[in-house]
């Protein structure tokens, strides 16, 4: 008894060993690919390897954890079969949150129904030190699925059915599950409960899309991002666009969050542009120059630059005075940047962005400050002439000051990431630039936690990285000439875009000139928006005005009209909102047909979808969710009446539950739709 | 050494340039010694054995199956000790000893079923031979020679058993003889005609053979010759093995318990026919598994048996869910229905079993040669090979809990395939979840370790495959009798190709990413669901599938026999309407007050069972802008300014008054009508709408330019630098018969005079979408 008992400890040490070995490499691996993830720029375009790489490391890490969950299983095994304690220490569960279902939120299902299944895997196996991972999925037999007795059933070498049973019985009372029943060889069929479905559908409909809440942190949220002086381009429009979309998601789940738009607005290229300003415009002190042109004018000024000597010197000595906060160099610059900062408000305006600017100049005095700082601790070492700074598994050492005595973007990037964490008090960082940007992130993140400054720990950073914009051609987008597409220019090709597929639609002779042209403006920006949100934004997309206005398939056109459909619906039977709102809160929701359960159901899956969203940033599953949602209701329309009128149009009946299903699926959409940046219309 | 060969073999009474050629053979010379040595002894010397004995014994080398070697001694005493003297007791004994599953042979039962001891006097083959002849006497008489005495002779082998049969042709000779006396003139004149036809028959009835396993009848062209035969009727007459009689098929190993083995198989299946259709759900299903569906699916319904269909879902890394309900709904599109679903995956416990057991019989080890160092040819032995049993069996067990990383052990059968490659692979690690066992597992059967016990689980009859895998037959019968378990009969048909296609799952996903193709279904595809959205039916699939027959040889077809197949199915069962492509507007100026403005149309003409549907008639019609030209030409039947046409189906003609150009293009032909009569009979009649709906119609040509796009040497750039631009034209603005709104996407029509058509499910109720499935044939060069 005794040596067979040594050895099995033993064996078990070495399975144990090896899975923590194994999750020693996961968690490398793991902070590897934060540290890709949110690696920084090199400014270089070879952003394929960094994906490769990426890719690579994912499904090792799957792998790995895959693996480790077999070795811990094989511990289990060993220790059930040979009634030997697993001799760790079991994992509190005082500390598991409450399956009640909270009277103030809608329920998000799948975390509740997950919670409740780890409750009782808990209850009925309490001897499994490291029960297998609750995962509940949505199930064509019954509403939702639970597969986790087969994985326990392999550990405990039992009968998958016998050990389902067991975990079904374990199941506490929950106000969601209206019954579970056992299916095929061990699986869990959840139904929801029909009460819960209706309640939860009433309070969708008085109270709106009310997610339970996350604990609130402060993010600061970096997007945008343009040049000063120069016009913003299509390359700007995914950043604002995908940057606008995360600020309103993660506010409406409840955090703080810093919108900020961290402008190129410092920089040698202001010594050229000042000192053209002062040859063009000498009483530019007295009275501001009507520079209508700014892009013109840069051009006009870096001409001159390239191609005068003696022009070119004094442009840098005007870089100096400016550094050197000389007071006239420094009312020039300003003048510059309001021209520009006003063409970019008129863009933000028309798309309904909301930033605050904070550009890099803002960190002139605070990159002083770090780099004495960063100096006088010895982290710095000279090349070249340059100051530059080294960190742990990162190659390409950051450039803090150049042989001139001039900062780089490396310093207003550790300057930035310092006042963001340590002033603002961010807990959350979020830069929304494009993938090519991975390799500068990863340096500038190694050398910043390695000063000190951020503690991967406490602090969660995230590179929200996005692909190329393609034109139809698949090659980057360009105007037919080649040149970059200008975004004024590209707004507006959508506003006539938009005005003619509606004239062709005819409805030009249907809406007031007011309604169409809110359509016009809804539509052409909706859609530019929504084809940049509905694919995975780590792919490139192609932008296609023909594809994004197309009222078929999943296109804003396609959706905001089915809204409007579904808002017409009770407006034509006759039948207030008010009217609809008291009957939703006075008598309680009827569902009888199978397609109004569906649609029930399938209203319910927001706010899942929103925690998921408000974790992982990504935000084209909202998009897929919205336009099968929207099939689901089209079953619904197509099977059940709402209203129903005799020959003569006269209306013989109104179905109110069956209304309040429309509004409940309008409330969804117009909820989804905000969290998109896309606004709706109530006719179009 | 060569020469004694020679020498030995040279006893049985072979010349010496037969012996020089069998000894090529060496499998059949080995045989040959062991049986001369044998009948040497018994004989006592090489020179009492005459020369019957020694063809008899060669005969017997040669005849008895390999699996029946055991039984070789015992028939060649019987041959050496004279029991056995004639070819017909010989080839009945051999016959006897198939049915003995067993080594042992009940000896008076063979003796009573090969005649032995039994001799047939020449007065018995006398009156036998008479009476035979006597009973047919008047026909006989009537047609003298040209009467078919064959028949007779068979019938007088069959009542007169055992008798030599060249006696019985003696006998038979000289009793005609008697009867007719010499043959006459007129006997001797061949009849011409009767034997054109004869050859005639012989040549058709070569074309409709069947042969299995190593046929190379190689069809050409999509021949229809033997296009008569039903997949049902084709696969009745396969020359495949009766269930529970397994043994007696060729290359199958019988051990000492195949008779148990096969009694208790032929309870479980009660004598019927069960085969399997194993797709590996990683893909779309294509052509040539339409070839496989029919042949298993047809297989088993022809003989009233029942057809599995199994997901072989070994590989989790590939499977998507996706796949498996598109496989199982072409599955029922071409007609079939599953007896049962089942998947590999379902057996991985078994299967887990028997490998442990495989290592107790010291028949696999654990190996941890890296998969690259056993890629390619002659890669280097594992010097695992003879490992401790119990150590290969602890290893496999640290292999299932995860303690080796992925390719640092493997589990491998101690086997050598035909095809030379050593030691297969049984099991490996993989660290991915399966989308039916979850995490339960992370190592996976290979499919050389699984299909065949997958399919004696599941006690299948006939594992019907392609011929790839003929030099997998020998590993599948080891590894059934290496774990005593019931072991199936695998047979093989040659695998379907398309010329101008691509079919792999990889290549049609490239295609799809560049923008080639739109999906897995796009009708210039030859996926299932492809051919189905251009309108195939599944009819003309199947019976395409049917007259490729049962060869073994790889055929690769050309789209157009397959196109032609579909053609004539279409012919027969699609409903005519009338479509014009190209729209000119004609007015029609003095269309008489009593014209109709609905004319009725047989759905299908001469065939009034088929219904028919009304057209509308107006004032204002839409013709071909091909059926009108502005100037005369020889040959050209159809509308000119001086040539009126016809109406087809309305009775009308009509003839041109005015041509109304906009920038030099016609836009509308002003024309007269007048009904129809002896004199004004027009040299066309051409189709025509009125009230038309607009359509989208979706022309389809060859997706590559090559036959073979995959060829490099053809097409040294790759299969995407083949595309044929012009595969896909669309004509957006056709106009087509009012009566067809609503028509429920894959339904197909015939449009007069342009071809066969089939509604696409884009097809929305404010236009419909067709695409052209073929043209019609006559459609050439037609003017």
């Amino acid at each position: 008894m005794e040596p067979s008992l040594v050895k099995i400890s033993k064996h078990c040490d070495n399975l144990e060993s090896t899975a923590d070995l194994l999750s020693q490499r996961i968690q490398r691996l793991v902070s590897e690919k934060a540290g890709l993830m949110n690696g920084a720029v090199a400014r270089t375009l070879d952003g394929d390897d960094g994906d490769d790489e990426l890719h690579s490391l994912r499904s090792q890490n799957k792998k790995l954890k895959y693996r480790k969950n077999i070795l811990q299983k094989s511990i289990d095994e060993y220790c059930l079969s040979e009634g030997v304690e697993a001799g760790r220490s079991k994992q509190a569960n005082d500390a598991a949150p409450s399956v009640e279902v909270s009277l103030h939120h809608m329920c998000a299902i799948l975390q509740n129904l997950e919670q409740v299944f780890i409750r009782a895997v808990n209850q009925a196996y309490p001897q499994i030190s490291n029960p297998p991972s609750v995962q509940i999925q949505l199930s064509k037999m019954a509403d939702y699925q639970c597969n986790v007795a087969m994985a326990l059933a392999k550990i405990l070498k039992e009968n998958p059915r016998i050990v389902a049973q067991k975990v079904l019985e374990a199941v506490g009372k929950s106000p969601v599950i209206g019954s579970l029943e056992l299916s095929g060889p061990g699986f869990i069929n959840i139904t929801l409960s029909q009460s819960f479905i209706r309640e939860q559908v009433t309070r969708l409909i008085t109270e709106g899309v009310t997610p339970p809440p996350v604990e609130p942190i402060t993010v600061a949220v970096d997007f945008s991002s343009p040049n000063i002086a120069k016009e913003m381009h299509v390359g700007h429009l995914r950043s604002t666009i995908i940057g606008e979309s995360i600020c309103r998601l993660l506010e409406f789940v409840g955090h703080k969050v810093l919108r900020i738009n961290h402008l190129g607005d410092w920089g040698t290229q202001f010594g050229m542009l000042i000192a053209h300003l002062k040859d063009r415009y000498p009483d530019y002190l007295l009275s501001p120059p009507p520079i209508a042109d700014l892009q013109g004018f840069y051009k006009e000024s870096k001409k001159r630059f390239d191609d005068d000597e003696e022009f070119k010197k004094r442009a840098y000595a005007a870089v100096v005075q400016l550094q050197a906060h000389e007071p006239d160099h420094v009312q020039a610059w300003k003048l510059i940047c309001d021209i520009s900062k006003a063409e970019f408000d008129k863009v933000y305006a028309r798309l309904e962005v909301r930033t605050e600017a904070c550009g890099e100049s803002f960190y002139q005095s605070r990159m002083e400050e770090l780099v004495k700082d960063l100096d006088s601790r010895g982290l710095l070492s000279l090349e070249d002439g340059r100051k530059v700074m080294y960190a742990e598994n990162c190659t390409v050492p950051l450039t803090v000051v150049k042989s001139d005595g001039g900062f780089t973007y490396d310093t207003s990037d550790m300057a930035c990431i310092k006042y963001r964490i340590h002033e603002l008090g961010a807990q959350w960082l979020v830069y929304v630039t494009d993938a090519g940007q991975q390799q500068h992130f990863k340096s500038f993140l190694a050398c910043a936690q390695r000063a000190g400054i951020y503690d991967p720990s406490a602090v969660r950073v995230d590179h929200v990285t996005f692909g190329v914009v393609l034109g139809e051609d698949r090659k980057k987008f360009k105007t037919r000439s080649g040149d970059t597409v200008r975004l004024v220019e590209l707004l507006e090709e959508g506003l006539s875009r938009a005005e003619a597929v509606l004239r062709e639609k005819g409805r030009h002779e249907v809406l007031t000139p007011h309604e169409f042209e809110k359509a016009k403006t809804a539509v052409a920006y909706g859609c530019i928006k929504y084809a940049d949100l509905c694919h995975d934004r780590t792919r490139d997309y192609i932008f296609s005005f023909d594809r994004m206005l197309d009222f078929k398939g999943n296109t804003a056109a396609y959706l905001l009209y089915a809204l409007t459909r579904i808002c017409s619906i009770a407006r034509t039977a006759g039948v207030s909102q008010e009217a609809l709102l008291k009957a939703a809160r006075t008598a309680p929701l009827e569902l009888a047909h199978e397609k109004e359960w569906k649609l029930a159901r399938a209203l319910l899956r927001l706010p899942d979808i929103i925690l998921r969203l408000a974790t992982d940033l990504y935000l084209h599953p909202l998009c897929e969710y919205l336009y099968e949602l929207s099939s689901v209701f089209s079953e619904f329309y197509d099977n059940c009446y709402c209203v129903e009128k005799d020959e003569s149009g006269t209306v013989l009946q109104v179905h109110t539950s069956r209304l309040l299903l429309c509004e409940a699926t309008a409330t969804v959409f117009k909820h989804s739709f905000a969290l998109l940046g896309i606004n709706t219309l109530d006719k179009m | 050494m060569a020469q004694e060969t020679v020498t030995t073999l040279m006893v049985l009474g072979l010349t010496a340039q037969k012996a020089e050629e069998t000894k090529k053979n060496e499998q059949l010379t080995s045989v040959l010694l062991s049986i001369v040595n044998q009948a040497v002894e018994e004989c006592n010397g090489a020179q009492n054995i005459d020369r019957d004995v020694g063809k008899l014994l060669y005969i017997l080398a040669t005849k008895l199956p390999k699996q029946f070697h055991c039984h070789l001694p015992l028939l060649t005493t019987y041959v050496t000790s004279r029991k056995i003297d004639q070819e017909a007791k010989l080839l009945a004994a051999i016959k006897f000893v198939q049915n003995c599953i067993g080594s042992t042979v009940d000896a008076a039962a063979l003796e009573a079923s090969c005649g032995i001891g039994v001799t047939v006097t020449q007065d018995q083959i006398e009156a036998g031979v008479s009476s035979i002849l006597l009973s047919r006497k008047p026909q006989i008489l009537d047609q003298r020679y040209k009467f078919n005495f064959g028949a007779l002779m068979a019938e007088a082998r069959s009542t007169l058993l055992w008798a030599d049969s060249k006696k019985i042709k003696e006998e038979f000779d000289l009793q005609i003889l008697t009867m007719l006396g010499p043959k006459s003139e007129e006997d001797l004149a061949k009849s011409v005609k009767a034997s054109k036809a004869a050859d005639k028959t012989k040549l058709s009835s070569k074309e409709a053979s069947i042969t299995a396993n190593d046929g190379n009848a190689a069809l050409q062209n999509g021949d229809t010759t033997t296009c008569g035969l039903s997949i049902l009727e084709l696969l009745r007459n396969a020359p495949f093995h009766k269930p529970g009689e397994n043994h007696k098929s060729e290359g199958y190993v019988i051990t000492p318990n195949t008779k148990d083995l096969l009694q208790q198989h032929l309870k479980i299946t009660a004598g019927k026919v069960r085969t399997r259709f194993p797709p590996e759900p990683n893909g779309i299903l294509h052509i040539g598994h339409a070839k496989a569906i029919n042949i298993n699916f047809g297989y088993a319904a022809a003989h009233g048996g029942t057809c599995f269909l199994r997901y072989d879902d070994t590989n989790p890394e590939k499977e998507e869910e996706k796949f498996f309900v598109g496989i199982r709904d072409m599955v029922e599109w071409l007609g079939y229905t599953p007896s049962a679903i089942t998947h590999s995956s379902d057996y991985f416990d078994q299967l887990y079993t028997w490998a442990v057991e495989l290592i107790e019989r010291g028949l696999a080890y654990v190996c941890h040669q890296r998969p690259e160092e056993v890629r390619g040819r002659d890669p280097p032995p594992s010097p695992w090979r003879n490992r401790p049993k119990h150590e290969s069996i602890k290893l496999f067990q640290d292999m299932k809990h995860g303690k080796f990383d992925e390719g640092e052990a493997t589990l491998r059968l101690k086997l050598t395939l035909e095809e030379g490659k050593v030691d297969p692979v049984a099991y490996r690690i993989k660290y991915v979840s399966h989308h039916r066992t979850g995490d339960a597992w992370c190592i996976y059967p290979t499919y050389d370790y699984t299909h065949c016990l997958c399919d004696s689980i599941e006690h299948i009859t006939h594992s019907l495959c392609t011929k790839e895998f003929q030099s997998r037959r020998s590993s599948y019968y080891w590894l059934c009798n290496a774990l005593n378990i019931y072991c199936p009969v695998q047979w093989e048909y040659g695998r379907l190709n398309m010329h101008h296609t691509v079919v792999s799952k990889r290549k049609i996903a490239k295609l799809i990413e560049h923008g080639i193709v739109r999906d897995w279904d796009d009708p210039r595809l030859f996926t299932l669901t492809a051919l189905r959205r251009r309108g195939f039916p599944a009819e003309a699939i199947n019976k395409f599938c049917a007259s490729l027959g049962l060869t073994g040889a790889q055929i690769t077809i050309h789209p157009e026999a397959l196109e032609a197949t579909v053609r004539d199915v279409l012919n027969s069962s699609a409903h005519r309407r009338m479509m014009v492509l190209e729209a000119i507007r004609v007015e029609l100026s003095e269309l008489p007050d009593d014209a109709p403005s609905l004319i009725t149309v047989p759905n299908i003409p001469g065939d009034d069972a088929a219904g028919s549907h009304q057209v509308a008639f107006a004032s204002v019609i839409y013709i071909d802008a091909s059926d009108f030209r502005e100037a005369d030409e020889r040959g050209y039947r159809r509308l000119t300014p001086t040539q009126s046409v016809g109406l087809r189906h309305s009775g009308y003609v009509i003839s041109v008054q005015d041509v109304v150009r906009e920038a030099g293009k016609v836009v509308c032909i002003k024309a007269s009508c007048a009904q129809a009569t002896a004199s004004n009979k027009p040299k066309a009649f051409i189709h025509w709408v009125a009230r038309p709906a607009l359509c989208e119609v979706r022309l389809y040509d060859r997706l590559f330019i090559h036959e073979s796009p995959e060829d490099p040497a053809v097409v040294p750039e790759g299969f995407l630098s083949d595309i044929n631009p012009s595969s896909l034209t669309v004509v957006s603005d056709a106009m087509v018969d009012g009566s067809l709104v609503g028509a429920a996407p894959f339904t197909s029509y015939q449009f007069e005079r342009v071809g066969f058509f089939s509604v696409d499910p884009d097809s929305s109720e404010e236009k419909l979408v067709f695409n052209r499935t073929v043209g019609l044939k006559e459609d050439k060069g037609k003017n």
